[in-house]
């Protein structure tokens, strides 16, 4: 068994949803195929998962449910989402009980968490209008109070799940005055309320995720009692803004997910095909298109495991992590889709041929990504925003408490450290104390010194992880000396550089997150993690975009990282850092019940 | 709430106006309009000061300050006015060496940078 228990639930799901290869199966490839091309939303494997309990994973234990980390739901996130984005997305709406868990009363808490366990319900969130985008603030729906409780008007669009569902999040202006104060959030239980007074608007046809519930809702002059009510009059901004926080951070493994099939069934085909005598994964080139893919998911992993822990180590500074996940893991991932369709070659655009044309459907359904709960625009402008106060925190903090500053970095990036709860009162709008991942670059360089006496590591390797974690501390130098000397400005109109020193600070970020996952998880992750040469060539690979290739330390040989891809690919292991099992190939057709087939094709 | 050292604590009133002076000089330079037009008593958001603006700037108040400040200060008390009496009369807060910063921030109002975004920076990268 996986000796990390936070992949036990993946672990399972994996086992219990069988092969995706297998058209039989309930999320297999052939069965996902066939809802994308009739459009439809699959209730039948919803159904599924909430007979297997799923639902009550995004259920914190305190509430009545059995979440307990936030590293545990990513996990079993990128088991949904490497096979079906649109049920992975539909599913996981759920997770918006979270704006229940942090603000909601206890008689909010118990209502919502019976209606997930035992009625199967989901809920949708309610935050877009048509005319206004990520303007919340210039919100058309009205809920205008009157005795016991208030009047909803106006329309809400587009929202996932806003037909399919049963309790919608609706975020409304309950102060005519305006200002930051002006919104308030209900949980809107539709079977409380006279269905006279509202209506879903019809299905928006869309370029992915075909199945999903893509919506609206509109309310006339509907009446929501007080107890619907999440927290004060007021406070729906901030709730609204804590709460993206959270489901920013988890969109990222929607994109891992997609990732590992984008590569997986590439891969197949490029060591199954042969041209000019050899198999195209023989050749250079798609060898190394390939094997980089896979550095990114890696990359990407160590970044997005960083803020899911954080949550429970350092929920003050998540404010930022957020931001740097949605914004890198989203983009990054897309682009490896990309990159990996050219060795699929034709095939990539083709609906049928190759594992029943799933490449093209996780193209389509992926883009969708870094688009909702918050666009890459919206995230760098969060980040943006709050730049200049992180280099003065880290000005301030430099050479201070290093003890605690370790301490915390260990509880965060250390898998075998078991987390404090999460307490999301303890989320803020703007990060407290600095951004310790990159406070903390001297302290790894410390320890990776430290590392040159360890002669189980290759000397080469070591000295180019030490040069370039020293060149990514350079880089933030540069970093924090372009933002000192300037001024800052607010509004909506940041020149377009601000916004690449926002994606630098990401960058950054995500590497010095994969350093420390090497430094604190060397003794428990497997030989390949522990040898290093995946995070040397992740390095050089982010520090690309400061500086050419020239300019970097030789790339060192990739032999042993595509040989670990082939390895998790024929053993059927996650491309992660933690590459758990996941599900094996059954024997074909031979013990399959014709009726159940039947059934799942019709 | 970390509260300042009440020795050579300044009367409330000047330390009201310190803070006002403070903020309007502030928020003219960032949002770029001259600091005559701007009234302490007009909420925030009438000179373009958007929600997560007005989050953000709280975080170099608190520097100037040296003291933690709720981030949702300018939500709860959306002028400069209220701001400003909120935090000499209820936080009890007071701006440290109120005459020298006063003088410092008063001296001239800037002029609004022209292009957006961090003033000159991109003129200094770009050598332009």
């Amino acid at each position: 068994m996986q000796p990390l228990k936070q992949y036990w639930i993946a672990e399972a799901l994996e086992k219990d949803l069988g092969d995706p290869t297998n058209p039989n199966n309930v999320m297999s490839f052939k069965q996902v195929i066939d809802l994308d091309e009739r459009e439809e939303f699959p209730h039948e494997i919803i159904d599924w998962l909430y007979n297997w309990k799923l639902q009550h994973y995004y259920i914190p234990t305190e509430c009545g449910g059995e979440f307990t980390s936030f590293d545990e739901f990513i996990a079993f996130v990128r088991v949904l989402s490497r096979r079906d984005q649109t049920s992975a997305i539909a599913f996981t709406t759920m997770f918006w009980s979270y704006l229940t868990w942090m603000a909601g009363t206890d008689e909010q808490k118990r209502t919502l968490s019976s209606f997930m366990k035992d009625a199967n319900g989901a809920m949708c969130l309610a935050y877009s209008e048509k005319a206004h985008g990520s303007d919340l603030l210039a919100s058309d729906v009205r809920a205008t109070k009157v005795p016991g409780g208030y009047i909803l008007n106006g329309e809400k669009w587009p929202i996932n799940r806003a037909t399919i569902s049963g309790v919608t999040f609706v975020l409304a202006k309950t102060d005519e005055a305006g200002g930051a104060r002006s919104l308030s959030l209900f949980m809107v239980e539709k079977s409380k309320i006279d269905p006279a007074n509202y209506t879903h608007l019809p299905k928006i046809y869309t370029h992915g995720i075909r199945g999903s519930d893509m919506s609206g809702i509109r309310f006339e002059n509907c009446f929501v009692p007080e107890s619907m009510r999440l927290g004060a009059e007021g406070v729906g901004l901030e709730l609204a803004l804590k709460g993206f926080q959270i489901t920013r951070a988890l969109c990222a493994a929607f994109s891992q997910g997609a990732a590992d099939t984008a590569l997986r069934t590439t891969l197949k085909f490029a060591l199954g095909r042969q041209l000019y005598g050899k198999t195209v994964f023989d050749m250079p080139q798609p060898k190394r298109t390939l094997t980089d893919a896979f550095l990114d998911i890696l990359i990407c992993d160590c970044a997005t495991i960083g803020v899911a822990r954080g949550f429970n180590t350092m929920p003050e500074q998540i404010s930022v992590w957020s931001a740097v996940v949605k914004y890198f893991v989203t983009t990054t991932l897309e682009t490896v889709v990309q990159n990996v369709s050219v060795v699929l070659g034709s095939r990539f655009y083709m609906r049928e041929e190759h594992d029943w044309g799933i490449f093209q459907k996780v193209l389509r359904d992926n883009a969708i990504i870094s688009m909702f709960d918050g666009s890459t625009v919206v995230n760098l402008h969060a980040l943006l925003l709050q730049l200049r106060q992180l280099t003065k925190s880290r000005a301030r903090n430099a050479g201070r408490n290093q003890d605690t500053l370790q301490a915390r970095l260990l509880a965060t990036f250390d898998l075998t450290q078991s987390l404090p709860a999460f307490d999301g009162k303890k989320l803020e709008l703007v990060n407290r104390g600095g951004d310790d991942v990159l406070q903390g670059l001297e302290l790894a360089l410390t320890s990776l010194s430290d590392l040159k006496t360890d002669s189980n590591l290759n000397s080469e390797v070591l000295q180019q992880i030490i040069q370039l974690t020293q060149m990514v501390q350079e880089e933030l130098k540069t970093l924090d000396h372009q933002i000192t000397e300037s001024t800052f400005q607010f509004g909506h109109e940041q020149a377009p550089e601000v916004f690449d020193i926002a994606k630098q600070y990401c960058v950054l970020h995500a590497a010095a997150s994969c350093v420390y996952m090497w430094l604190y998880n060397r003794h428990h992750l497997g030989d390949f993690f522990a040898s290093g040469e995946w995070l040397a060539l992740s390095l050089r690979k982010l520090l690309l975009t400061f500086r050419p290739a020239k300019a970097l330390p030789a790339r060192l040989g990739d032999e042993a990282v595509s040989q670990e891809l082939v390895r998790l690919y024929s053993h059927n292991r996650m491309f992660s850092i933690v590459p758990f099992q996941l599900a094996q190939p059954q024997q074909q057709e031979t013990t399959t019940d014709a009726t159940q087939r039947l059934q799942l094709q019709a | 709430m970390q509260l300042k050292d009440s020795n050579s604590k300044p009367s409330s009133s000047n330390a009201v106006d310190t803070i006002q002076e403070w903020l309007v000089n502030q928020i003219a330079k960032q949002l770029g309009i001259n600091a005559q037009t701007i009234k302490v008593t007009e909420p925030l958001t009438r000179y373009g000061l958007d929600s997560i603006d007005s989050v953000t700037i709280v975080g170099e108040l608190e520097d100037w300050l040296d003291a933690e400040l709720p981030p949702t200060l300018l939500w709860d008390y959306p002028t400069i006015e209220k701001a400003s009496q909120y935090l000499v009369n209820e936080a009890g807060v007071t701006p440290a060496e109120t005459t020298n910063q006063t003088t410092e921030v008063t001296t001239k109002p800037q002029e609004a940078p022209k292009e957006k975004a961090w003033g000159g920076l991109w003129n200094k990268i770009s050598g332009s």
